[in-house]
């Protein structure tokens, strides 16, 4: 019993020796420091803040905040990385560094291959009404001799303008095959959606718009009938529009 | 007596013990990518109902984000304390740091708890489906993380501050931080997307 104490005070001595050589040549190497941790920490909280006051105040928007803040998290990923997990340091870093490296290309391929094939997936094989908007868009106006629906002529355009706080106009009346323009006027994200809030309906296939200055989105109108949409982002915004056959 | 060579095969062991654990987070970075892919593939699946927007407070996840790093930060000083063997600062940083998980659990749960009860369950649209796994997968790890760390302490007290616990309490540290860093990911895929 005094024999085995005496053991473990000895290996306890010995490793506080061996932390005592790892001071010596890893402290402020493989390990942390207090000051390493704390600036660490700041550049995260500041990486933390930042994005979400950019989010909030609606100051930057669109894809250009959605690649920053995707930017920011990556950024103190590596921030965090490196001053919290030390990769990088120590005796034999290059291990941990090419085992984080093979992983993160694992990663990508698994999930950019994922989002990219999900994606087709959804287009070629989408349910019924949505093949009606694919129909539109590839023109393919008749399958096995039976009419998709999809204009072949297209006519007039009209276009909605939504913005500061107002759809103009909010009746439009069209024809069938005309052509309907969403255009945003301000600066942040509008989502037309068919049907009143909180309903959420397609039209010819199509589903929500997003909307953002500069980008538009077409809807080719070749279904007959009135119709209403609303903004999901500010629901009270609604309007429609009538198709004339 | 204690040669060199024990006190190198002791640092040599260590090594290959982190670097085990090391490739084990690898592999938990890989699970959590699958289940992000699988969350931007189906977020938009909401069946016409209420979608992230109308449902999530960036506020609170905020908070639950700033409380996360703070423990992460805490977590490293108790480290730093582990290996200067100062018992006392082990406890009191560690103990800050469970207590801040716990706050974070707490909230998390709570906020799943008002999504239950106003109807928005998992089995609802995919879009809840793939939100409550992705997220409720991290909060299990951060459940496990507590229980670990509950015990590392609860043994630190009984056994003191020997080699080994303080290797444990490294290899706690590092699935801390790598906890926090998953919850950077899901900060900004999940939370502040939606309100871009």
């Amino acid at each position: 019993m005094a024999i085995t104490a005496k053991l473990t005070r000895m290996e306890w001595v010995s490793s506080g020796m061996s932390s005592v050589h790892s001071t010596d040549h890893q402290s402020n190497g493989e390990h942390g420091t207090v000051m390493s941790y704390t600036i660490g920490f700041i550049l995260s909280l500041v990486f933390t803040v930042v994005p979400y006051y950019l989010v909030v105040s609606k100051s930057v928007s669109g894809n250009a905040l959605l690649a920053t803040i995707l930017g920011f998290a990556v950024v103190q990923m590596i921030i965090q990385i490196l001053f919290f997990l030390h990769l990088g340091r120590g005796p034999k870093p290059l291990y941990n560094i090419a085992f984080f490296v093979s992983t993160v290309g694992i990663i990508l391929v698994v999930v950019g291959g994922s989002l990219f094939i999900m994606r087709h997936l959804h287009y070629n094989m989408a349910p019924t009404e949505v093949s009606r908007s694919v129909a539109e868009k590839e023109g393919i106006y008749q399958v096995e001799g039976k009419k998709t629906g999809a204009c072949q002529e297209i006519g007039a355009n009209h276009k909605v303008i939504i913005g500061n706080g107002a759809i103009s106009p909010r009746q439009i009346k069209t024809s069938l095959c005309d052509t309907l323009t969403f255009i945003s006027q301000d600066d942040i994200l509008h989502e037309i959606a068919f049907g009143l809030h909180p309903n959420h309906e397609t039209y010819a296939g199509e589903g929500d718009l997003h909307l953002r200055t500069g980008r538009n989105k077409t809807i080719t109108l070749n279904q007959s009938g009135t119709y209403q949409f609303h903004d999901h982002v500010n629901p009270e915004l609604t309007g429609d529009f009538t198709v004339k056959p | 007596m204690v040669t060199a060579t024990e006190t190198g095969h002791q640092e040599a062991a260590n090594d290959r013990v982190m670097f085990g654990f090391w490739v084990y987070l690898m592999t938990d970075l890989l699970m959590f990518a699958v289940l992000f892919a699988v969350y931007a593939v189906l977020h938009g699946n909401t069946m016409g109902g209420p979608s992230g927007r109308d449902l999530f407070s960036l506020p609170l996840a905020l908070t639950e984000t700033i409380i996360l790093l703070t423990s992460s930060f805490t977590c490293g000083i108790g480290m730093i304390a582990a290996r200067r063997g100062r018992i006392n600062q082990v406890l009191v940083w560690y103990g800050i740091t469970f207590a801040l998980g716990l706050v974070f659990l707490g909230l998390e749960l709570r906020e799943f708890a008002e999504l239950i009860h106003e109807g928005h369950t998992l089995s609802r649209n995919a879009f809840l489906s793939s939100f409550f796994t992705l997220v409720g997968t991290h909060g299990l790890h951060i459940i496990s993380g507590l229980l670990w760390m509950a015990i590392t302490l609860v043994f630190v007290v009984s056994r003191g501050l020997n080699p080994h616990m303080v290797r444990k309490l490294g290899l706690l540290s590092l699935y801390w931080h790598f906890l926090d860093i998953v919850w950077i990911f899901i900060f900004t895929i999940v939370y502040l997307r939606v309100f871009v």
